[in-house]
């Protein structure tokens, strides 16, 4: 892109999604007929197209697998209530709160990133206390929280694992959600900062992970909840696992091949293990590792960065086998030996049958598994 | 793809393609009646049901309603009778088809194969539903690609968004046409080979055939309305004659229906999921406040069964959240799931697991509906139904309406009573959900037996014909259901893990028993005869046979004539009772209380032979016991079995008194063990404390003998020993204790006004002082 050329600053790793698809949102921008609620940069409709994908407009489909939940999200984020996605690690979660925040506000910039040091300022608003101190409180001296300015503005704010936080800082958000306004009483008695259209939250929340805080039933209120599952569809999260690939791959420059056949080897080898239950119908112990998509695309990367660096650039099953060990043995020694059962039964079995399943299966046989 | 028509003017013949149960079909095809003016409506269904049109357009008939059919199952099926159901709600296009007929006294014929027809079952003999296969609305690669680009998440949504959606509109032409052309692109995508083997060219065949003939006969435009599925293919001639039914091959009755049986996702296969959202839809004749009604009837719905209520802002979100999904995705206005959708994110404040949640189970049965439809009495049923219902009435239960009434029985004295009786078992029994038993004598468990008359609360529901005609298939009169039904538990008893199942199974005998169905019951007792002989624990083998002896003894109540079979099951428990017995020393520390409940009951169970003359040898009990005092016990169960050797007149008081008295004294660690002696006598046998008097004397001895830290040690121990008795024999051995230390027994118990606790303290106090002043001198 021609305005990227000019900027003195070095690429980031990875550019914001309105960044990313600039040119998606421009076209669907230009497309847009239908009506758009205030504030807002695209119909409703045409976020949908954003994330569900346009072929005729050349749009891709970015998310995956639970098309209704697009919508409910869409619809929720038009309503006085907040959105709040919830769902195991790597199901998608900050992706989708991105992409939403990218196609209604023009930006997913606006983030708050929950850890358990978030502050009530971080919500609500801090101080230059250089300009503090030497002016006395005024409007320059303040410094406005990704909240505040996303209701001075009219956009989307994100609220990245409000879980981390504390639960009396989570509930700073509960009347910034209700009255839509946030009191500034430095600046003057009756200062106060109105929300304007187009503002509202999407917030991230892990509610099963170890050190997660609860969240108050007054702050659930103010929230329609969204259950982001992981992908059901062996095709859907192949497509997506190959897609995020070439993304990732695609600034370093490498190239790969065969990485078509191991996708799905990869994939059928994540559903089985999350499920706990094969496509043959055989049951195993499912690990405690989280086996995502999202870990699943990192599985894929570092076996195609090994193969492109160590190999000749042909990406098999053996690379991806050595690179699982790695995503398994997080939790619990446990998993070792359910990842070795796995291999010792049901891939035993499917290298009997298949080229790339049998070299999967050898070299998951000689991994140190406990 | 050609265009498609609905209209052939040169027979003047209208064919309309529809949905079953869609309520938009339903309103479409209204309209089209009202503007065509047919002479004749014809629709499809097995034309064998031909006479019972009246009945289904009957002002009384209420849907839902449903033509049941039976046929004769093929040879070696377990049942004797197939049925097939062929089902009408409020909104089925055909019944308002029937219906139209009827008000403008034109005929109204079915045109499908009769009922019987082979091509009407499956491989297996088993029947398809009458109603026309709808699963190409649901599966099939056009379906899902047409999903896909309208962004629905399946089959059906996609017909609600494209058909459901247009309920209200006038154009009822362009409505038929796009269903005829969407039912087209589905058939041109379904394999020719399917259509073969399940006969739906053979019945095209036979709907061709009838409709010429009725073309030929009859002047004016006809109406033809059939599956969308079959539209395109009846504008053909007809290429053969129409296929009667034979001849007694089967017979079909009007029933009552439910909502929940019509629902297609409970396997039925045809028709739309969710019938009450439709039956809602249909009521409403448009979309209009749809998503408000059904979001507060539901939110209604959540308060009245006392569920966790949505607020009020709450409810307002989920409704403004429906209209703005409906928006979102084009629709007119909220449909079936824009509407559950608003309810998912609105409602439920938390995780949602890819199992359902509570929440959505509720609201998908209440979208489901529970109504059940009513059809005039002269209906007739099948013949288990008919046959139940004149018992019923014979016996003087009220089956003309439903409503829920109190019957009391004498039964020790009338044998009209003694009758009825049975017959409310035998439909407990076979669950027909008739009647409950709120009270009598229970001959099963000895209780209540000075009863003499059973209360039962009865009511002649829907449901009751409903599981009726359910076993209609295997059963014509009540006793062969009950047949049907005891095979079927025994078969699942059978499953079960057997050592379990001894006590279901002794219950399911005296079910069998009462219901009047002695004999059939006999095979129940081969389960209980199984699980008895590998139970290991002597316990629950003691509780099967008590059991057993009460049955025994309530025989005549029960209806039981032959005791052969239950003394010889009497006299296998027995003999495993007696092979358990010495086991009993072989018993860990943790099962030691059990092993002496097991004791008690065993001492209970012995008594109750006696009083009831049961076939139980009395000599070979007294050799186990013996066997079992051989052995080394545990001080608990060394009290228990000598007591149990006392009362048997094995041992001699004297033994006891020792033995006690050893044990008492004894060096143990812990003060309980000390204890434990006594409390295995107090287990089986506390009226041992007054016969043997040595008893009360020799712990007198020893606590005389105690100092106060000692015997506030023992105390609680002591207690737990007591505690079987009951306040009598707490008064007596108050008695007891005052007598021997000299006092009134009214002057031992002390009320206090303080705690224990407190009291405690204090006297520890008091001692704590008393040294105190006997060190300085004081005292």
């Amino acid at each position: 892109m021609a305005s990227l050329s000019l900027e003195s600053q070095p690429r980031s790793i990875r550019p914001p999604a309105e960044q990313r698809y600039a040119r998606e949102l421009a076209v669907l921008a230009a497309q847009d007929s239908f009506p758009r609620p205030a504030g807002w940069h695209l119909s409703p409709r045409a976020v949908r197209s954003f994330l569900l994908g346009d072929p005729k407009l050349g749009v891709s489909r970015k998310f995956y697998g639970d098309d209704p939940l697009v919508d409910r999200a869409i619809v929720s984020l038009m309503s006085q209530q907040g959105l709040m996605l919830v769902g195991e690690p790597g199901t998608a979660k900050s992706l989708l709160s991105e992409l939403l925040a990218a196609a209604i506000s023009g930006t997913s910039a606006l983030v708050v990133q929950g850890s358990a040091g978030t502050t009530e300022d971080h919500i609500r608003y801090g101080w230059n206390y250089a300009l503090l101190l030497a002016e006395g409180p005024s409007e320059k001296a303040l410094v406005p929280s990704p909240v505040l300015s996303a209701m001075r503005s009219g956009r989307i704010v994100r609220f990245e694992e409000i879980t981390r936080c504390p639960p009396e800082v989570q509930d700073a958000l509960i009347s910034i959600l209700s009255e839509k306004a946030l009191a500034l009483p430095e600046l003057g008695s009756d200062a106060v900062a109105g929300a304007t259209p187009g503002f509202n939250v999407i917030a991230t929340a892990n509610l099963r992970d170890r050190g997660v805080h609860e969240m108050s039933s007054a702050l659930k209120r103010r929230f329609n909840f969204e259950t982001v599952h992981p992908i059901a569809e062996p095709d859907f999260e192949r497509e997506l696992v190959l897609k995020q690939l070439a993304e990732r791959l695609e600034p370093t420059g490498l190239t790969v091949s065969g990485e078509a056949d191991v996708a799905d080897i990869l994939v059928r080898t994540f559903q089985d293990l999350r499920t706990g239950r094969t496509a043959e119908g055989a049951s195993l112990n499912r690990p405690d590792a989280v086996m995502s998509t999202a870990e699943a695309v990192n599985v894929l990367h570092a076996a195609a960065l090994e193969a492109a660096y160590f190999n000749d650039g042909k990406l098999s099953a053996a690379h991806v086998a050595r690179q699982l060990q790695g995503v398994v043995l997080k939790d619990s020694p446990e998993d070792g030996k359910r990842l070795r059962a796995y291999v010792d039964h049901i891939v035993k079995e499917r290298a009997g049958r298949s080229g790339a399943w049998k070299e999967f299966y050898q070299a998951a046989r000689a991994l140190k598994l406990g | 793809m050609e265009p498609v028509s609905l209209h052939d003017g040169a027979r003047d013949l209208w064919v309309v393609p529809i949905r079953h149960h869609s309520p938009a079909c339903a309103a479409h095809l209204e309209r089209l009646i009202a503007a065509v003016q047919p002479v004749a409506i014809l629709v499809e269904g097995p034309c064998d049901f031909d006479p019972l049109i009246d009945l289904v357009c009957d002002p009384r008939t209420r849907a839902p309603v449903a033509i049941v059919s039976m046929c004769e199952a093929p040879a070696g099926q377990p049942v004797r009778r197939v049925a097939s159901y062929f089902p009408f709600c409020a909104h089925s296009p055909e019944l308002i088809a029937l219906q139209a007929a009827k008000a403008r006294g034109i005929p109204a014929h079915f045109i499908d194969l009769p009922s019987t027809a082979r091509a009407m079952r499956d491989e297996e003999g088993a029947p398809r539903s009458l109603l026309s296969d709808e699963q190409p609305f649901d599966v099939g690669d056009y379906v899902t690609a047409l999903a896909r680009e309208l962004g629905c998440r399946d089959g059906n949504e996609v017909w609600d968004h494209l058909f459901e959606s247009r309920l209200a509109t006038p154009d009822w032409q362009s409505f038929f046409t796009d269903v005829a052309q969407y039912c087209a692109c589905i058939r041109a995508a379904s394999d020719p080979a399917r259509m073969e083997t399940d006969g739906t060219l053979e019945r095209e065949a036979q709907m061709r055939a009838i409709l010429t003939k009725i073309r030929t006969a009859t002047q004016g435009p006809i109406i033809a309305v059939v599956g969308g599925f079959h539209a395109e293919t009846l504008f053909a001639p007809a290429e053969t004659q129409p296929l009667a039914a034979k001849k007694d091959a089967g017979r079909s009755w009007l029933i009552r229906y439910g909502m929940r049986q019509l629902d297609a996702l409970s396997g039925y296969g045809a028709g739309l999921p969710l019938p009450g959202f439709y039956d809602r839809l249909w009521q409403a004749g448009n979309g209009q406040d749809l998503a408000l009604d059904l979001i507060t009837g539901f939110a209604a719905h959540l308060r009245a069964s006392e569920a966790e209520a949505p607020s009020f802002p709450v409810i307002a979100n989920a409704v403004e959240q429906a209209e703005r999904l409906a928006a979102l995705r084009g629709r007119p206005f909220p449909l079936r799931d824009d509407i559950i959708d608003a309810i998912r994110s609105s409602f439920i404040k938390g995780e949602i697991p890819v199992e359902r949640v509570p929440l959505l189970t509720t609201l998908h049965d209440w979208l489901t509906g529970h109504a059940i439809g009513d059809v005039p009495a002269s209906a007739g049923s099948p013949p288990l139904v008919e046959a139940v219902r004149q018992q019923a009435a014979a016996l003087g239960f009220a089956v003309k309406d439903g409503e829920r009434r109190s019957r009391q029985l004498d039964i020790y004295r009338k044998p009209r009573h003694r009758a009825a009786s049975r017959f409310c078992h035998a439909m407990a029994l076979i669950e027909a959900r008739f009647c409950q038993r709120t009270a009598g004598p229970d001959f099963r468990h000895g209780a209540m037996l000075d009863r003499l008359h059973e209360v039962w609360s009865v009511s002649w529901s829907p449901l009751v014909e409903a599981r009726l005609i359910e076993l209609s298939e295997a059963a014509d009169t009540l006793p062969e259901a009950l047949a049907f039904v005891l095979a079927g538990k025994l078969a699942e008893l059978s499953e079960q893990g057997k050592g379990r199942s001894a006590l279901a199974a002794i219950d399911l005998f005296a079910a069998a028993c009462r219901a009047g169905l002695e004999e059939e019951g006999e095979a129940v007792l081969a389960v209980i005869e199984a699980g008895i002989i590998e139970d290991a624990e002597l316990g629950s083998v003691v509780a099967a046979l008590t059991d057993l002896v009460l049955l025994r003894r309530g025989r005549e109540t029960l209806g039981i004539t032959q005791t052969g079979p239950i003394d010889h099951l009497i006299a296998t428990a027995w003999r495993r009772v007696l092979i358990l017995l010495p086991d009993l020393a072989d018993c860990g520390a943790e099962q030691l209380r059990g092993a002496v409940g097991a004791l008690a009951d065993l001492r209970g169970l012995v008594e109750l032979a006696q009083r009831s003359d049961a076939p139980m040898d009395r000599a070979l009990f007294d050799e186990a016991l013996a066997q079992l005092r051989l052995r080394d016990l545990p001080p608990m169960l060394e009290g228990a079995v000598t007591a149990f050797a006392l009362i048997d007149g094995q041992a001699q008081a004297s033994d006891l008194e020792t033995r006690l008295k050893g044990e008492l004294a004894s060096g143990y660690v812990d003060p309980a063990e000390r204890l434990a002696f006594l409390g295995g006598i107090i287990a089986i046998a506390r009226e041992l404390l007054w016969s043997v008097p040595a008893i009360i004397d020799t712990l007198d001895t020893m606590l005389a003998d105690l100092d106060e830290d000692a015997f506030m040690a023992l105390l609680p121990h002591l207690r737990l020993a007591l505690m079987p008795l009951d306040p009598r024999e707490v008064d007596r051995l108050a008695e007891d204790v005052a007598t021997r230390i000299g006092v009134r027994a009214d002057q031992v118990a002390v009320h206090l006004d303080i705690g224990e606790a407190e009291l405690a303290a204090n006297l520890a106090l008091d001692k704590v002082l008393a040294q105190v002043l006997a060190r300085d001198g004081l005292a």
